[in-house]
């Protein structure tokens, strides 16, 4: 077979790949570091007080983050207007 | 597409549940996993998926496009406004102007609640917006 050869070479790169985006997560995910950030404790602490949410992904995001929240669905807003414009006139 | 009997009853008893999940995801989203964004993509794909099985047109009857988008704005001026809310009462753009309980079982939770659900209507309709324009494209 002609192709054999670059076939094992595709198949030995994408091991390669899997290998080299595997280590590099082990990297990241080795374990929590053993002191903790400021504001995670203080977001553990009093988020639930502050926000009234007791899912603390949701008192950041809705809570303490709530701009970023807007500028989020603007993006949409944006995004859905831009769709409507450029698909108006066809039918 | 060809069209069986299977899809066709898989799509229509499924649909509706998939918007109550929405909503679920939509209203319990201070308490659970889930919030405003992916509670409305869950309505969405409800949406999505009556317009992929049962035609364009059937899902364009139940939601036109025009209140889907008037949806849109109307929600995202309302997030202005609750926004502004927190400007009046002196807790600044976005804050939670409700007051702050004595009793600690009492969570003053409902600002977080009120955003949830515009975020969720408005990503519900902008998402399901895109797909049925770009669907109707298609054909």
């Amino acid at each position: 077979m002609i192709h054999r050869g670059r076939f094992y070479g595709g198949v030995i790169l994408r091991i390669l790949l899997v290998l080299l985006v595997g280590g590099f997560l082990y990297l990241a995910l080795r374990g929590d570091p053993e002191t903790g950030s400021p504001i995670r404790d203080y977001i553990l602490r009093r988020g639930t007080e502050d926000t009234g949410a007791l899912n603390l992904v949701t008192s950041i995001y809705l809570g303490y983050r709530a701009f970023d929240t807007l500028g989020e669905t603007l993006v949409l807003l944006l995004a859905v207007s831009g769709v409507l414009l450029f698909t108006e006139g066809k039918k | 597409m060809k069209k069986t009997d299977i899809l066709e009853l898989v799509s229509r008893k499924l649909a509706p549940f998939m918007f109550l999940f929405g909503l679920y995801l939509l209203t319990y989203g201070h308490l659970s996993p889930g919030g405003g964004f992916q509670g409305g993509v869950v309505i969405a794909s409800g949406i999505i998926l009556l317009s992929v099985s049962r035609g364009i047109e059937t899902a364009e009857a139940l939601f036109p496009s025009f209140s889907l988008s008037i949806l849109e704005t109307f929600c995202f001026i309302l997030l202005l406004a609750a926004g502004l809310a927190g400007v009046f009462l002196g807790v600044g753009f976005l804050g939670n102007p409700l007051p702050r309980a004595a009793a600690a079982g009492v969570p003053r939770v409902g600002m977080i609640l009120l955003l949830n659900i515009l975020v969720g209507l408005k990503v519900a309709a902008g998402v399901s917006l895109i797909c049925l324009r770009f669907f109707r494209e298609d054909e």
